[in-house]
């Protein structure tokens, strides 16, 4: 009684459960999502109808979503175009994960470069020129910008937001009582005035590295300013992008120029040890103790963000700001080192393209820079739409600058700028380390 | 959808199925196996629709959560019940065999899709390139052995393991013995404060400890607890987890890791002290035995099989730990540890080889203390 199923039966019903199995799923709708970009050709209106919405991958939330929904407000009205933003805290890989699984946003918001590159090199990521007007968003925006976001001779990238690092904060009242000038035209100049602040008891400089498991990029920002006004931004850009090896003579003596500074007994409140302790964004409390502790502290425009209420609440009074100068004897022009947001597309419709134009124009972000916390990457952008005079300064500043580069660390690979050079800028300072061993350890860990 | 495959699944009465030596039923093994593929197919396809489809489900991420829940418990449920079906149309002399395997098959099956494979893949790995895409042999080992970062980070490890596990048995036990001889509510109140930093993660510990460690400039008020108490005694503020003179920094991040788990230890240890039976502790009083006699003799030989299950739990917590130095120090002043330099390899410097070979060595440490609990815990089952 050979009541077992034959071998054959089995074989055959396996093959009927694999072919169901295959055959029966479900098709992805839509498979070219994702895939999409890369595309070389000059776009043309109408060339693909929008779906009517536009989802949009960004790395802010909370209070500056709501203002960047804001600002799109006006869009949605104009064209009935539904924007979808996701917030991501982990952006920098969730993006990478999202295109790669064929799920990529319409529009992403990149914090930094470094990111884009790798998808723009993948080919899903629209170059800006098939779609905007270059030479028209170049002009307005402030030179240098577009640089930072080219790949490979065509830029993929379109800023939206300007974040500006080359700022000197100093407490304005007490300041101004000291008598001190508040446009000191070199470097050189300003350690002058940092010795008459020494003479009078404190230390001129606050400084603050520390961010938890990120401690040393502070350092790396420093790093970088001085690279960029001893040298010049063209040698900035050789080194940024190893043209040159990372322990070339000329990074070691920015090196020495910047311990001069940090590691003078005296110079900074408290000294090497304390500066690694600090968290970055405590950096600015002493200057606004009384009697104030200290008098500058060099920090990007979103160090306000952690500024005492009081101070907050009358900004304008109790705040000063100048761009860091000039190094006497190095790059002539008043550089500023900053970074930004950059928006790039990953769907090319007629949708997402209105969105880029509206989110590029040199107009975009009144709604936003009434709420604060915001700097358009335009020269051209209307300063009376911000909240404050303080950051009307800054947006001058960065609107004045003769040359704007993005943040090296940010540009440079992840092994490099987000690990090896963080960790050596704080091996470097609490002596643990010289800056040639540093640079050696740096370069030798440049990933090939 | 899923619901009506339930109810048509449940309305062939299943019979009962202890008769000895009972013949195969095809019907069964039929309908059982028809009803496996769909509901495969059902559960597949609903997921992918959530994926395609989201307009079907009007773009509520509320209704396709709730519906993902349906489906996937729902879908398991009568998964199994078909596969119940197959095993019941069987032979009952083969049936009986297979229940027990086909009830934890998908359960190995994951086992090994998401632990074993993943583990042999990374000792593969460790002999490949940056991005695993060539060999390079043993040049990973030859780098991550020749790293002082690497023997640093080891030794901490060594003294990782040397402490904290000996520090929490220790602690644990001694709170387990003295809390023992409180009044119950005493008892009560005092094994819930010991207990209560269990419940913290271990990035919520840091901070709090993060608070006591802090450092201000000189001069400045102290806010870390540490330095308030060093500068109102006179002294100089210490920038604690930078000192790596004999560990400092290291044996503070230990405390942490003692603080959390102390806990832990002291519920086990004395709930075994409490099964301690009474009467050889009588019997050893009549004999005149002190306090301490008594411990040592009567309840400490008879709780050390659950001292050592502790000691080895922790052990091999300490093994992995991670959270701590990540957020704390992030190896900064010799206090890395293997998990935080293979996390660094990996996702900083994306070294896919080096991190891979990293993990490996933690690998080969840890089995043998694996192969020992496993073996102890059996001797402990054996007395019983």
């Amino acid at each position: 009684m050979n009541r077992r199923p034959s071998r054959r039966a089995v074989m055959a019903g396996t093959a009927a459960a694999a072919a169901v199995g295959m055959t029966g799923c479900l098709q992805n709708p839509d498979p070219g999502r994702g895939g999409g970009g890369g595309s070389s050709e000059r776009y043309v209106e109408g060339e693909v109808p929008g779906p009517g919405s536009v989802s949009i991958l960004g790395a802010f939330g909370g209070q500056e979503e709501e203002a960047f929904m804001a600002s799109l407000a006006p869009f949605e009205e104009e064209t009935g175009i539904t924007i979808q933003y996701t917030p991501d805290q982990d952006f920098t890989t969730t993006i990478q994960q999202r295109v790669g699984s064929g799920d990529a946003p319409d529009v992403a918001l990149f914090p930094q470069p470094g990111g884009l590159f790798d998808l723009a090199s993948q080919g899903h990521v629209t170059a800006i020129d098939s779609f905007l007007d270059y030479d028209a968003l170049n002009s307005t925006l402030i030179p240098g910008f577009l640089d930072s976001a080219r790949y490979q001779g065509r830029v993929y990238g379109a800023p939206m937001r300007l974040a500006c690092k080359s700022l000197i904060w100093y407490p304005k009242k007490v300041y101004e009582a000291g008598g001190y000038s508040d446009q000191p035209a070199t470097m050189q100049e300003l350690y002058g005035i940092a010795d008459e602040i020494k003479a009078t008891g404190i230390a001129p400089w606050s400084d603050g590295w520390n961010a938890e498991q990120a401690t040393g990029w502070v350092g790396t920002d420093w790093i970088e300013e001085f690279m960029l006004r001893v040298h010049g931004p063209e040698l900035y850009d050789d080194w940024i992008y190893h043209r040159i090896p990372f322990n070339s003579p000329e990074v070691v003596e920015v090196f020495d120029i910047l311990g001069e500074l940090l590691q003078t007994e005296g110079n900074v409140l408290g000294g090497p040890t304390t500066i690694i302790n600090t968290p970055f964004s405590e950096a600015p409390l002493p200057l606004f103790e009384d009697p104030a502790r200290a008098m500058f502290v060099r920090q990007g425009n979103f160090v306000t963000g952690f500024l005492p209420e009081d101070i907050l609440a009358n900004m304008d009074e109790e705040l000063g700001v100048f761009a860091m100068p000039t190094w006497e004897g190095g790059f002539e022009g008043q550089p500023i080192l900053g970074g930004g947001d950059l928006a790039a597309l990953f769907t090319l419709n007629d949708d997402t393209v209105a969105l880029m134009k509206f989110l590029t124009a040199p107009e975009f972000g009144a709604e936003w820079a009434q709420a604060g916390g915001w700097l358009s990457p335009h020269r051209t952008f209307d300063p009376s739409h911000y909240a404050d005079e303080t950051t009307r300064r800054v947006a001058e500043i960065a609107a004045n600058a003769e040359v704007f580069r993005y943040d090296g660390s940010d540009v440079m690979p992840n092994a490099v700028g987000g690990g090896s050079f963080w960790t050596g800028m704080v091996e470097w300072l609490n002596g643990s380390k010289s800056a040639q061993q540093v640079c050696d350890e740096i370069e030798a860990g440049w990933p090939q | 959808m899923t619901a009506t495959a339930t109810r048509s699944a449940d309305s062939p009465a299943v019979p009962p199925r202890e008769r000895a030596g009972s013949p195969a039923r095809p019907a069964l093994l039929i309908i059982g196996a028809i009803g496996l593929v769909v509901t495969v197919w059902l559960v597949c396809n609903a997921f992918l629709a959530f994926a395609y489809y989201p307009q079907w489900f009007l773009h509520s991420k509320v209704i396709i959560g709730l519906l993902g829940l349906v489906f996937g418990i729902g879908g398991a449920m009568v998964f199994f019940r078909f596969l119940n079906m197959i095993i019941e149309g069987l032979p009952s002399r083969l049936s009986e065999g297979l229940i027990p395997y086909a009830f934890l098959l998908p359960a190995l099956a994951l086992l090994g899709l998401m632990l074993i494979y993943p583990t042999v893949q990374t000792v593969v790995y460790s002999f490949a390139n940056d991005d695993s895409t060539e060999w390079v042999g043993l040049a990973n080992y030859e780098a991550i052995f020749g790293s002082g970062a690497f023997w640093q980070a080891l030794l901490n490890n060594f003294l990782w393991i040397l402490l904290v596990p000996l520090i929490t048995v220790a602690f644990g036990l001694a709170v387990a013995v003295l809390a023992d001889k409180l009044s119950s509510t005493g008892e009560r109140v005092s094994k819930s404060m010991i207990f209560l930093p269990m419940s913290i993660s271990f990035v919520g510990a840091s901070a709090i400890w993060g608070l006591i460690y802090a450092f201000r400039p000189p001069g400045s008020s102290q806010t870390g607890l540490l330095n308030a108490i060093v500068v109102a005694l006179g002294g100089e503020p210490q920038a604690w987890l930078q000192i790596d003179t004999a560990r400092l920094n290291s044996l503070l991040l230990m405390v942490i890791l003692v603080w959390l788990q102390t806990g832990f230890a002291m519920v086990l240890i004395s709930s075994a002290i409490k099964g301690v039976p009474e009467d050889t502790i009588e019997a050893g009083r009549m004999d005149g035995a002190g306090e301490a006699r008594i411990f040592w003799q009567i309840i400490f030989p008879q709780v050390r099989p659950t001292l050592l299950a502790v000691f080895i739990t922790v052990l091999i917590l300490v093994l992995k730990v991670f959270d701590i130095i990540y957020v704390m120090t992030n190896g900064r002043d010799n206090s890395d540890v293997i998990a935080n330099l293979f996390f660094r390899k990996l996702f900083v410097d994306q070294q896919a080889g080096q991190a891979s070979a990293i993990v490996v060595v933690l690998l080969v440490l840890i089995v043998p203390i694996l192969i020992y609990q496993v073996r102890s815990f059996k001797a402990q089952e054996a007395n019983r």
